[in-house]
């Protein structure tokens, strides 16, 4: 069977880094990098981002227009209770908007994060290998028909990967 | 950045990353000890006695409480608004200390989640049973209906509790939740019984640790934490206002939004206090939740303790100051002298008075005096809200409406239920959860808590 990824293994942050770093100057592409807990400094070699914030600030606006439109549809169209003569569009209005603009913000991130990382209950881990929960960090390379396996391998051993294997 | 040399270590003992996952996960990789299961079999049965009780009340109606037509929220509104309290910690301590950047809340911040979410159910049960007719609870949310349709009142705090309460809930449960799948991959790649990967490869919803999905889940946490801490300070300030916008004596005044949230924070960290206290002598977490870790939630709480002896002289300053008979006689003949002089007075003694012993080194740092003393918060807490409700119903403005409230023991009942339930719902999060966020512990273990030799002669210098 054909390997398709190359697993560099590695066992402290800092080497993890900088093997990183000389992968890149090589002009070869790194598919992923696993680690224990969030490294920051991949995040900014890999110059990874993310649109989370801007469809949570879609999701804050979705909330406020649906809350309030709610709220008026029941209180001013639908049922317009007359209470001791006081408007029916209240101000407090705005208390339920509040809540509801964090319940829908909390509960829609929530869901487009499982959605775009496909994790729920059942879901298969994409990566498996000993201890990436644990104490040790990989950085996964895809093989592609023009990558050197040996010359790679040999990069990774001299920044410092305990172990490398194929998948 | 977190300076070691001045402020200590935050994690002792030089660990690695290898050693804290194996740690944190010991307790439950061991077979689960004696003393959990009599725990759990007492909390059990007092769970049982609760569910009879519940059982009396809905089958029998609220005629088997002690509330009469003058005291209409006995122990109901008392128990609820004391587990919304302690239900604050969770948020306060993890969401506010994770936006202020606080790296000492990764040892803490899963139990007092954990809590916080058990907390909230207690709480909720309350009101829910309040209502007489459990079985019409739906009514109180909007939804288009054959009664006009005519829907809930908008304008009242008692819907915005519902509204509120609910999102609470589920914003902390899913703010813990998530926080918890890093270490429940942990768990299901460390487990070597075949049922145990099979639970907690299910739990884990397939999580793997790759950057891109550390880089997602650092920003969605961040954004449903930042969210989530206003709605800390809303939730209890709608609960107050459950209160201050009626026109009882005591009640009617416009410091309860803040008091009520302070008071919150003030008995949530109090039991988080008290749960850690037992989780890191029983699990020998010492290295973990180290006396620098008591010392400053005992800081915390001496300040605390402060807005609350400044919020009961603020309420007596003014029941005076506004020379309104009523307010003067609840607070001057019904609270400070009179019938409820003992549950005033315990109240003040354990939330403004014992607490300042904090103020005191040698205090904070007795695990012993460290303990009495949160227990004895959450017990001023509870007497906090005795105070509040039942003074102030006991003897409204008619002399004519003046009744006496005793609780029966089917209120009794309901709530030695919902403190077992609590009980067994932190039993089960030490027997089968990672009790410390491990992945966040690693993240900060590098800058805050190891000890090189570069470090030391730095620190030296």
């Amino acid at each position: 069977m054909n390997k398709s990824k190359i697993f560099g293994v590695f066992d402290q942050e800092e080497k993890l880094v900088s093997s990183i770093r000389s992968i890149k100057a090589k002009g070869i592409s790194i598919s992923d990098v696993v680690s224990p807990y969030p490294v920051h400094e991949v995040f900014e070699e890999l110059n990874l981002k993310t649109r989370i914030p801007v469809a949570a600030f879609l999701y804050g606006i979705f909330g406020l227009l649906t809350t309030f439109g709610f709220l008026y549809w029941t209180s001013v169209v639908n049922y317009p209770l007359v209470f001791g003569g006081k408007p029916q569009n209240t101000l407090s209005f705005v208390i339920i908007i509040f809540v509801m603009v964090i319940n829908v913000t909390v509960a829609f991130t929530l869901i487009t994060f499982f959605l775009i990382e496909k994790k729920g209950p059942g879901a298969k881990p994409s990566v498996e290998y000993p201890g990436i929960s644990d104490n040790r960090y990989l950085i996964v390379i895809d093989i592609t028909p023009e990558t050197d396996v040996k010359a790679l391998n040999k990069l990774l051993m001299d920044t410092g990967a305990v172990e490398i294997t194929e998948q | 950045m977190y300076n070691k040399s001045f402020r200590g270590v935050l994690i002792k003992g030089n660990k690695t990353y290898g050693q804290i996952t194996s740690e944190i996960l010991a307790p439950q990789e061991r077979k689960a000890p004696l003393w959990w299961f009599v725990s759990m079999g007492i909390s059990t049965l007092g769970m049982l006695i609760g569910i009879y009780a519940i059982f009396i009340t809905i089958s029998q109606g609220i005629g088997t409480w002690g509330v009469n037509n003058s005291i209409g929220w006995g122990w109901g509104i008392i128990n609820f608004v004391w587990w919304i309290g302690i239900g604050h910690a969770g948020t306060a301590f993890s969401i506010f200390l994770l936006i202020l950047r606080q790296k000492w809340r990764t040892s803490i911040n899963r139990a007092a989640e954990a809590m916080t979410v058990v907390a909230v159910i207690c709480a909720g049960m309350f009101p829910m049973l309040h209502m007489g007719r459990i079985w019409m609870a739906f009514f109180i949310f909007p939804y288009p209906n054959s009664r006009g349709p005519l829907w809930v009142n908008f304008n009242s705090p008692l819907f915005w509790d519902v509204v509120a309460i609910s999102t609470y809930f589920m914003a902390s449960a899913t703010f813990w939740y998530l926080g918890m799948i890093p270490d429940l991959a942990t768990v299901r790649d460390r487990a070597k019984s075949k049922i145990k990967k099979a639970i907690y490869g299910l739990l884990s919803f397939g999580w793997v640790g790759s950057a891109r999905s550390w880089l997602r889940f650092e920003t969605a946490a961040i954004i449903m934490g930042g969210l989530t801490a206003p709605l800390v300070i809303a939730v209890h300030s709608i609960v107050s206002m459950d209160f201050a916008t009626s026109v009882m004596a005591g009640w009617h005044t416009t410091v309860f939004p803040p008091y009520f949230v302070i008071g919150a924070i003030f008995s949530g960290f109090a039991m988080v206090l008290t749960l850690m206290i037992i989780i890191r002598k029983v699990f020998k977490f010492q290295d973990y939740v180290t006396e620098g870790h008591i010392d400053a939630i005992g800081r915390i709480l001496t300040f605390i303790s402060l807005i609350m002896g400044t919020a009961y002289s603020t309420e007596i300053f003014i029941a005076w100051y506004s020379g309104m008979e009523g307010e003067l006689y609840t607070f001057f003949h019904n609270r400070i002298a009179g019938d409820h002089t003992k549950a005033f007075w315990t109240m003040v003694s354990c939330n403004a008075i014992i607490p300042q012993l904090f103020w005191f080194k040698k205090i904070r740092h007795s695990m012993t005096m460290v303990f009495i003393i949160s227990i004895i918060i959450n017990i001023g807490m509870w007497f906090e809200r005795y105070v509040i409700v039942i003074t102030s119903l006991t003897k409204d403005y008619l002399p004519s409406n003046w009744a006496s409230y005793t609780p029966t023991w089917v209120e009794i009942g309901i709530f030695v239920g919902t403190l077992s339930i609590f009980v067994i719902g932190v039993l089960l999060f030490i027997r089968y959860i990672p009790m410390m966020a491990m992945s966040e512990l690693k993240m900060i273990l590098k800058g805050t808590s190891i000890i090189t030799n570069s470090n030391k002669s730095k620190d030296h210098e």
